[in-house]
């Protein structure tokens, strides 16, 4: 799994390459995809000022992820960043017939270069290690404290069994390289040749089948979590 | 990618336990979390109790779009920055 560092702001030399800054003094366009749709100098200081917004994203993404980094440098993550800001543009301008101005411009162009920029990091984080798709071989689960002992080995043996019972192999394999040994989701995608929304599929329903199951055996209560309790992470 | 044998000495953590019957009902796919994150990420900025039950569901039940939505409010809100 990817690291994060939340709380170290960006370093101020992490932005935009020389020569790549929006221009300082005048505004950016009110209607961004016009500007951006249009030939003509108006588009190309608006691909400008996009390429710069999207660069800070993707510094901003790969600063939180640096510490997963083969080589966290400022120079590697200032790399990084406007690669992953140069593919990310590509994306978005592909999508730029979508944007319904339900959000600010701003924010929609972000989440191209921050998806981009974080894909990335993960990849590098993998590129060397070799991934095992294993299947289950679990008889009894660790725990962290004798008060939860009990419960938990019985609901993990429970739960052990009900993979083996209810799950195909494929799920089981799927479930067990992301929520057991913690394999980014887009990278057993690529190494699967398969999508993240394809394996988040997968884990759905791998979780769905387990509850139903684990609440059929009186281990778990069909209990609907309270819609408003998560927050963004 | 290898197909290794079973290695018995792996076992489920709780963490393992809780990520493999956590109830991330609604359904919401990756594809329609990035759809909405950017007017998820503003409603939230705006106000902090924002509901939206079917991308809080997936933002428990998939780290990558969470970290990345975590992220997107971050630069949003200038947290991060």
């Amino acid at each position: 799994m990817s690291t994060t560092n939340r709380d170290e702001p960006l370093p101020l030399g992490l932005s935009p390459s020389r020569g790549q800054e929006a221009p300082v003094g005048d505004r950016e366009p009110d209607d961004w995809v016009t500007a951006l749709a249009t030939p003509g100098a108006a588009q190309h200081d608006a691909m400008r000022r996009l390429h710069a917004l999207m660069v800070r994203a993707a510094a901003h993404q790969v600063w939180r992820m640096r510490a997963s980094l083969p080589e966290p440098s400022r120079d590697a993550v200032n790399d990084l960043a406007n690669q992953a800001a140069d593919e990310a543009m590509t994306a978005l301008l592909g999508k730029l017939h979508t944007f319904q101005g339900r959000s600010r411009f701003t924010t929609w162009a972000f989440k191209f270069a921050i998806l981009q920029a974080a894909t990335e990091v993960r990849r590098l984080q993998w590129q060397h290690r070799e991934l095992e798709l294993r299947d289950l071989d679990v008889a009894a689960p660790v725990h962290d404290g004798p008060e939860h002992a009990a419960e938990a080995q019985d609901l993990g043996t429970a739960l052990a069994r009900a993979m083996r019972s209810v799950l195909t192999p494929h799920q089981r394999r799927v479930a067990v390289a992301l929520l057991v040994d913690g394999v980014p989701i887009d990278v057993l995608a690529e190494r699967l040749g398969s999508t993240r929304g394809a394996l988040y599929k997968t884990v759905h329903d791998v979780r769905v089948r387990l509850r139903a199951e684990l609440v059929a055996t009186g281990h778990l209560t069909a209990v609907t979590p309270p819609s408003n309790s998560a927050g963004t992470s | 990618m290898s197909t290794n044998a079973p290695q018995p000495d792996r076992a489920l953590t709780p963490t393992a336990i809780d990520a493999l019957t956590m109830d991330t009902t609604p359904w919401l796919s990756c594809e329609d979390c990035f759809e909405r994150m950017d007017i998820y990420v503003e409603a939230l900025a705006r106000d902090g109790s924002h509901d939206d039950a079917a991308m809080a569901a997936h933002l428990r039940g998939c780290p990558a779009c969470a970290e990345e939505a975590d992220s997107l409010v971050d630069l949003v809100t200038g947290s991060g920055t």
